[in-house]
């Protein structure tokens, strides 16, 4: 089942002297919905212009089914994309708009039409054939530029960003939509998105990319639960990251306690950092020899509290049900398999404490900056 | 204060249109004296529509700017797209170098293209090659600066995604040209076409330099009759002149208004 469609190897790409893309290798097989997952200004969307064929690499060759296509434009590729701004075409109706790609490529007249009908149809769209793209909503245009795309029976579908401008609801019944019509037609999507939810709840594999290197592939369960270094451990999900020294094999020490964990294959002594993710930490009373912690903040966030805690100068969060008290001083509980052990990194140190946390600087963050993404 | 301004208008538009009022006046002056309105007729307008030199030479003025218009919008067009495909350091360049010729005195572009017809008539080793050719020339000289001016706004504005949706639905190029991008600066070119209409009718002073003598322009031939005493009939002609120049221009106008207007519909469709 998993063969291999495109493959991008040793791919490299400057911009006036900047290095954007630094070689990066990667395999997608048929049929599988893979998500490229990384802040802004990452490489994410170059990455995708590159599959496209609206870019050519620096260096470095991409492979389609293949053969190599580096030089091939893009519409002599078997492949589509839907624009994050949507782009449909102002000056057609929504049918025209959907028949372009079919009407460049000369198929006859009764032909077109069976087919955008057939993908009004799969898009929910019936009945707004004649109306002007300009006149529809933000989702309902999404959907016009997904049909367009996808009437042209491309091998692939790139998405850059396709649900960055609609509203939260919108969004989630569009993820839906989407990995629906991608397992019904069987072809492999391709999508770009900053949000890490969006990546987990859809995608067979995810790609989490930074500065233009690709941190970790794998698929999403793997990707939250084995993050590889610190920068993808914070991305994903929150995480507290601290400095950890890996006694031997299976036992992992820090704050000058021993833990058991589930991690193997370091050096005797070799400084690590260890990942522990906020609902994994179990709250006990204090002392017995667990490690204690004062309670210096609590946030209430519906179905649990984030609950910040100082553990000698290290910040920590952790989600749970219960209340605490600020000032409390509570014992911290942690399950070998509630331990992810990873290599330093050059993300070491850089995250994790959760010092200068704050709710709002982190949506701040968060917030689509998409339009600006590279170039 | 508002009593004011409203006066200072008036007097403003006055100062520009009275000069023309003027001519429109004389024009249905049954005497030939600018001094006395003796009565109103017709009589001249029917005159120039008999006059057997007047008329062909409108004509000859009206192919000259239709047909440099024509060119021009279609060279102007393509140079603007090349413009816009530019790196940013070029491209500011080369709309500083189309902005020039615009600047630079008609006198100037005048004299400097008599003598490159000049230098080329020698070269072809010909007396003269003024005529139809040196004159559609230099039209299309000083017509595609405009044209390339009311372009290149509308290929900024453009959403480049669209170029490259059209490119990803199977579009060469050319054809991505044709499909898409002309529909959305295709105002900037009308708009572009009517300029360069209108600036190759009325101009006078660079065709005054490049004509010859099988082929004049209206503007130069009035400019001889000039030297003796002006008939009539030709206020006639000035007016009707100042009336289809005026139309095109809020013609023009419309157009512009109407593609705000759209954009405007497309930004709220769009939210």
């Amino acid at each position: 089942m998993a063969k291999e469609l495109i493959r991008l190897q040793n791919v490299s790409m400057q911009f006036d002297g900047e290095t954007v893309l630094d070689n990066i290798s990667l395999t997608i097989n048929d049929h599988e919905f893979l998500t490229l997952l990384g802040p802004s200004g990452c490489g994410k969307t170059t990455t995708l212009r590159i599959i496209g064929g609206f870019q050519t690499p620096t260096s470095g060759d991409v492979f389609f089914d293949g053969a190599r296509i580096n030089d091939v434009p893009p519409y002599r590729r078997k492949i589509n994309t839907v624009f994050q701004k949507y782009a449909l075409f102002p000056h057609l109706d929504v049918y025209d708009n959907i028949a372009f790609g079919l009407r460049v490529s000369k198929l006859p007249e009764p032909e077109v039409d069976r087919r955008v009908m057939e993908m009004l149809e799969i898009v929910s769209l019936r009945g707004f054939q004649n109306r002007k793209v300009t006149s529809l909503s933000g989702g309902q245009q999404q959907r016009v530029a997904i049909a367009r795309a996808l009437v042209n029976q491309p091998k692939v579908l790139l998405l850059d960003e396709p649900l960055g401008a609609l509203d939260m609801r919108l969004r989630k019944d569009m993820q839906n939509e989407l990995k629906r019509i991608q397992q019904a037609l069987e072809i492999t999507f391709i999508y770009v998105t900053h949000d890490q939810e969006e990546a987990l709840a859809m995608s067979d594999t995810v790609v989490v990319m930074d500065k233009g290197c690709i941190q970790q592939i794998g698929s999403p369960v793997s990707i939250y639960n084995e993050p590889e270094n610190a920068f993808v451990a914070d991305f994903i999900g929150e995480s507290n990251i601290l400095d950890g020294i890996m006694r031997k094999d299976y036992e992992v020490e820090f704050f000058g306690h021993r833990y058991q964990c589930l991690d193997k294959g370091f050096a005797k002594n070799e400084p690590v950092d260890v990942v522990i993710r906020p609902e994994d930490i179990d709250i006990v009373p204090p002392g017995g020899g667990y490690l204690s912690a004062t309670v210096t903040n609590v946030i209430f966030k519906g179905t649990f509290y984030d609950t910040f805690v100082d553990v000698g100068d290290f910040k920590w969060l952790i989600q749970t049900t219960d209340f605490h008290e600020i000032g409390d001083v509570i014992g911290i509980s942690l399950d070998p398999d509630a331990i992810h052990v990873m290599k330093k990194s050059q993300y070491s140190e850089q995250f994790g404490d959760y010092s200068s946390y704050s709710a709002e600087y982190d949506e701040m963050e968060e917030d689509p900056e998409g339009e600006a993404d590279e170039e | 204060m508002k009593r004011f301004t409203r006066i200072f208008t008036v007097v403003v538009f006055l100062f520009l249109y009275l000069p023309m009022i003027v001519l429109a006046v004389a024009s249905f002056n049954k005497g030939s004296d600018i001094g006395a309105f003796t009565g109103f007729t017709f009589r001249q307008y029917g005159e120039l529509f008999r006059d057997s030199t007047l008329l062909p030479l409108l004509g000859n003025s009206i192919i000259i700017a239709v047909v440099a218009a024509l060119i021009s919008t279609i060279l102007g067009t393509m140079a603007a797209v090349g413009i816009h495909n530019m790196r940013r350091r070029p491209q500011a360049m080369a709309m500083a170098l189309t902005n020039i010729p615009m600047t630079n005195p008609d006198i100037v572009t005048g004299v400097s293209l008599a003598l490159l017809f000049a230098f080329a008539g020698v070269m072809l080793r010909r007396n003269s090659i003024m005529g139809f050719g040196t004159l559609l020339i230099a039209h299309i000289t000083f017509d595609m600066p405009y044209v390339i001016l009311s372009v290149m706004p509308k290929l900024t504005q453009m959403d480049p995604d669209l170029e490259e949706a059209a490119l990803d639905l199977g579009c060469t190029p050319v054809k991505a040209f044709f499909r898409v991008v002309i529909h959305e600066i295709m105002p900037g070119i009308i708009s572009g076409a009517l300029m360069a209409f209108t600036m190759s009718l009325d101009d006078f002073v660079i065709s005054y330099f490049v004509y010859g003598p099988n082929f004049v322009t209206l503007p130069v031939e009035i400019y001889n009759y000039t030297k003796k005493p002006l008939q009539p009939k030709i206020y006639a002609l000035f007016t009707l002149l100042f009336l289809v120049i005026l139309l095109l221009m809020v013609l023009m106008n419309l157009l512009q208004l109407r593609d705000a207007r759209q954009r405007q519909i497309r930004k709220g469709g769009a939210s």
